[in-house]
């Protein structure tokens, strides 16, 4: 009976630390946060700024590299003056709650607040549903210092190509003048250079970003490589490589001018 | 789904139970009855289990399982177990342990956002290498077998047994193999109980 008497308090041990799973396909469980970019964006208007200047972490792709959030959060937090940072997508590789989950308790130890948006591993089986619960809208935007961030999902080919990711129709509600708003900057998953991104909307998603007065850039992660626009280009675009290649951007506004740079670690 | 995906299973599991059951003339009839919690089978499955082999060491398990949306559903999920029995303890005045079966197990999850394969219209062969649908699984468990107590006898029972089982899938093993040891064993192996009951 020494056995069965093991047995149950090793069950009840495994039943306290939540082993137990209904399926890898279930979008959420117990112990799984919610609406955490809403969180983290009350969280960066609480703080009240010491200054004008606008400093934030582009990042992205971190999918199965688990091993590399601790040493990007290190040096993230050696950063001075940080507002927050910008995961571009593709926070998991299977769209699994589970990694989700895994992504969400390893960033909580950053110091400033993180905000997620969607990639295309994140729509794959029922991660917009675990997405959605998780994180929140799948497009959203919000202001902060004077500059209005507009995040949305560029991921078109997981819908198949139906015309209406992105979403030309909320993007251009997002850019319209307003009072508080000095300059915009969008962010994304996919670049329009991509294939999965849906090329028949791009003339009109790039025109639209073009015609805004104060557009700054717009930010993507998917290529896992540093990419960026030509000084030439009007539509000011950059892409920054995967946290598996040890890469990030730190983009610096200061009087509605943008300035970015590569950093490795 | 296609139709091949249904009948070759189903040819597996009939040759299975013909070549491996000691009853040859019954091996369609299940010998347990099976009710599961958790082990990423559903938030309860039932089904039915099948002794195989003359030692009756292997398992084959045919189970349906059901997540309501109040936890993380819905979900219907149809699973077929195989697992060995290697080890044997026999208890007096109780019956057996079974202190460790390794098995294999797939999933199918029926649900409209999940599909068999990624079709070829709309993503680039390799474009992702993965069913959403179908799961296979690695698992072991472990299993007391009541049968000498005299109320099993007197409930028309040969037996019953209490088991649990830990899984994973090949999603969670490579998240696990890519990032040792920032991700450890027991983020990746789920726990499910469960009860066999003998006639």
């Amino acid at each position: 009976m020494k056995i069965f008497t093991i047995l149950l308090v090793l069950s009840g041990m495994l039943a306290g630390c939540n082993a137990f799973e209904y399926s890898p396909n279930q979008t959420f469980d117990r112990n799984s946060p919610t609406n955490l970019n809403k969180t983290a964006i009350d969280r960066l208007m609480s703080v009240h700024p010491t200054n004008d200047t606008l400093k934030f972490i582009l990042s992205g792709d971190t999918q199965r590299s688990y091993k590399e959030i601790p040493g990007f959060i290190e040096k993230v937090n050696s950063l001075d003056n940080v507002d927050f940072i910008l995961v571009a997508g593709d926070i998991t590789e299977f769209g699994s709650f589970k990694e989700m989950e895994g992504y969400a308790v390893r960033i909580k130890k950053m110091n400033v607040p993180v905000i997620t948006i969607i990639g295309n591993h994140d729509l794959t089986g029922r991660g917009r549903e675990s997405y959605q619960r998780m994180f929140g809208d799948l497009n959203f935007s919000f202001v902060y210092k004077g500059t209005k961030f507009i995040c949305h999902d560029t991921n078109s080919r997981e819908y198949k190509y139906n015309g209406g990711v992105p979403n030309l129709d909320w993007l251009s509600q997002e850019l319209r003048p307003s009072a508080s708003v000095q300059s915009y900057i969008a962010v994304g998953h996919v670049p329009p250079l991509s294939d999965d991104f849906d090329q028949q909307l791009v003339p009109n998603y790039k025109a639209q970003f073009e015609q805004t007065p104060g557009f700054l850039a717009a930010l993507y992660g998917h290529t896992h490589t540093y990419l960026a626009s030509a000084p030439e280009d009007l539509f000011r675009y950059v892409v920054t490589g995967s946290i598996e290649n040890q890469e990030f951007i730190v983009v610096t506004v200061i009087n509605d001018k943008l300035t970015y740079e590569r950093v490795f670690y | 789904m296609s139709a091949y995906f249904i009948r070759l299973p189903s040819l597996i599991v009939i040759l299975l139970l013909a070549g491996l059951r000691s009853n040859a003339q019954q091996f369609l009839i299940p010998d347990e009855l099976i009710l599961q919690h958790a082990g990423s089978i559903g938030y309860f499955s039932a089904g039915a289990g099948y002794k195989l082999f003359k030692n009756e060491r292997g398992n084959l398990d045919l189970l349906y399982g059901y997540v309501p949306a109040s936890k993380g559903g819905e979900l219907h999920i149809m699973t077929a177990k195989f697992a060995y029995k290697p080890f044997v303890i026999k208890v007096n005045k109780l019956g057996t342990i079974y202190p460790f079966n390794p098995g294999v197990f797939l999933t199918y999850t029926l649900h409209k956002d999940l599909q068999f394969k990624f079709s070829k219209d709309n993503w680039p062969k390799g474009y992702y290498f993965w069913s959403e649908a179908l799961r296979p699984h690695l698992s072991f468990s472990n299993e007391i077998e009541f049968s000498e107590p005299k109320f099993i006898k007197a409930a028309g029972l040969k037996s019953v047994s209490l088991y649990s089982e830990f899984n994973s899938n090949e999603w969670y093993l490579v998240n696990y193999f890519q990032n040792v040891p920032e991700v450890s064993i027991k983020d990746v192996f789920k726990l499910g109980i469960g009860v066999r009951l003998r006639f």
